[in-house]
């Protein structure tokens, strides 16, 4: 199947045209659309993951690889709703109110939807309400939020009570990153995960998911 | 507090010279505290600038005294849109080149366009005030001024998939740096810190063919044998430093990422490294007795080393409060042991 071979190689190289390719000739061939999911872009992904984690993969290499993943799911993913294939988990994602950096956020979005997770991205300067907005809508199972700015992390504890005001924070997993914040800062706000890197951040989804039983069961 | 000294002629012979460990924070904002003037003072106004690095200077006895680190200004005065705020330093906001086309027809700007004034001005200030204190600058680096151009993260990729847009717009990136270091010298900067955060997310491959070239050249054309270019990477991890080091400067500080003791045990004992006590984790979650241990831990590790300068990994934010700051001045100056006992231990 060197299409296939040529499918994890397009999303490891962070070559878009060819994941996309290299899906629409598997898919010709009669491939299940779930299968190249999880036997050859998630694995790739994951190796994208361990790369950056050891320094052989940067922030370019990275983003690349996410765009790949990204091009070939932009085509899977019709598919993978008819066939009744869910998410891994549905994300909102956002940089909170106040802060308008995104690189952190963008390259954490980037790796989870490569890892299978439905992700919603608000963008940046995100206020609670939105974030609320964005749980309702896309029946979401995490809250990811990032902050550059020591002055901005308070607004990860304003969106949290917000939740919990509205009745939301049974129902999500919240995840906090950002350069300023420690695993501290995470406990001291009452967050359910932290990470200090974007792999790290898929990893601690899946384990959030799992520890509760799976997406969309709250 | 940090021991004041007599002017030298270059920021690493000062450096090397001296009796007591060199502090160097890179904090204005804290001084806000001080002189109850706003971020957005600071940012646009030269005279509050020079009233909250005096109150500083005053409260410290440093030996050097910074220009406020605002990473917009050179990005505003090629046209971005910036957004400012009373309590947060200002940031770009969205993009001013999206191809190759725009890279070629981006107009450079003049040392003193919009805010790099208040910059130069605020050094003018301080070099007024300043008695016998060293006078840096502060600006960009020319790949984190290009990424600010194009976009942060869309620069990240744009390395990899149009390496000739990113080129063009670097090199004219540092053709206005070039001319506003000049600038910051000719305001009586006996030097300046330049900031290229960005770089230390790319390769060390790309970061050497995106940042270090760049600044090699600058450097190159600003050294006058007296005058310091220091580059500060605050993302910048050990496997980055032969890259970095191949921009051929003599002064560089490194944020927390950098193991600071391997870093320096692989530089000439010449090249002045500072570094990098966790500006939030450190400096603005911690405790003062905290910033003391932290503080002092570095002091300890990085004991050997006379080219070394303790400092935070970045620059501190507003919201920094004067205790932890107080912390660790204090622990430099009563618990750094003499450099001349050290030399010979």
């Amino acid at each position: 199947m060197p299409h296939l071979t040529l499918l994890h190689d397009a999303v490891l190289n962070g070559d878009a045209t060819a994941a996309q390719a290299s899906t629409q000739n598997a898919l010709a061939a009669g491939r299940e659309p779930v299968r190249l999911v999880h036997d050859y872009m998630m694995p790739a992904m994951a190796e994208v993951g361990r790369r950056f984690e050891c320094g052989e993969y940067y922030v370019p290499e990275l983003l690349l690889s996410a765009r790949a993943m990204k091009a070939a799911l932009a085509i899977l993913r019709p598919l993978l709703a008819t066939a009744g294939v869910p998410p891994a988990g549905r994300v909102i994602i956002g940089t909170v109110q106040g802060d308008l950096h995104d690189i952190g956020k963008n390259l954490v979005a980037a790796v989870l939807e490569g890892g299978g997770f439905e992700v919603t991205d608000l963008g940046t300067d995100v206020p609670p309400e939105a974030f609320l907005d964005g749980v309702r809508e896309r029946r979401a199972d995490i809250v990811a939020l990032s902050a550059l700015l020591t002055t901005t992390m308070p607004a990860m504890q304003a969106t949290i009570a917000a939740l919990e005001r509205a009745g939301l924070r049974g129902q999500v997993k919240v995840l906090v990153g950002g350069a300023p914040l420690t695993k501290r800062f995470c406990d001291e706000i009452g967050a359910d995960g932290y990470s200090d890197n974007a792999p790290g951040a898929a990893r601690v989804a899946r384990g959030l998911l799992a520890a509760r039983g799976g997406a969309g069961r709250s | 507090m940090t021991t004041e000294r007599s002017s030298s002629s270059s920021f690493n012979q000062a450096v090397l010279a001296a009796h007591r460990r060199t502090a160097l924070p890179i904090a204005v904002y804290p001084g806000l505290a001080l002189t109850g003037a706003k971020v957005s003072d600071i940012v646009t106004n030269a005279a509050a600038q020079v009233d909250t690095q005096a109150a500083l200077r005053e409260r410290y006895r440093t030996a050097f005294v910074l220009s406020a680190m605002d990473l917009s200004a050179e990005a505003e005065a090629f046209g971005c849109s910036i957004r400012l705020s009373e309590t947060e330093v200002p940031t770009v906001t969205g993009r001013l080149v999206t191809d190759l086309e725009g890279a070629n027809t981006l107009a450079i700007p003049e040392p003193g366009d919009k805010r790099t004034a208040v910059y130069l001005e605020a050094v003018r200030g301080l070099r007024r005030l300043s008695g016998n204190s060293f006078v840096l600058g502060g600006c960009i680096g020319p790949f984190s001024l290009a990424a600010r151009l194009v976009g942060v993260s869309e620069a990240m990729e744009l390395t990899v998939t149009a390496p000739d847009l990113m080129h063009a717009v670097i090199a004219k990136s540092a053709a206005f740096l070039t001319a506003y270091v000049r600038a910051f010298r000719a305001a009586g900067a006996a030097g300046v810190i330049m900031a290229e955060p960005a770089a230390g997310l790319l390769s060390p491959r790309a970061l050497a063919a995106f940042s270090s070239a760049y600044v090699k050249e600058l450097g190159e054309s600003v050294a006058d044998g007296h005058f310091a270019l220091i580059l500060h990477n605050c993302a910048a991890k050990l496997p980055h430093l032969a890259a970095i080091l191949a921009s051929g400067l003599r002064s560089f500080h490194f944020g927390a990422p950098m193991d600071i003791a391997a870093a320096l045990a692989t530089v000439p004992s010449d090249v002045v490294v500072c570094g990098n006590l966790d500006p939030a984790a450190v400096f603005c979650q911690s405790t003062p007795e905290q910033v003391r241990l932290a503080t002092a831990e570095l002091l300890g590790r990085t004991r050997p080393f006379l080219n070394f300068v303790i400092s935070s990994g970045c620059d501190l934010p507003p919201g920094t409060t004067l205790e932890t700051l107080d912390a660790f001045h204090h622990t430099v100056a009563n618990e750094a042991p003499p450099l001349t006992w050290m030399e010979g231990a």
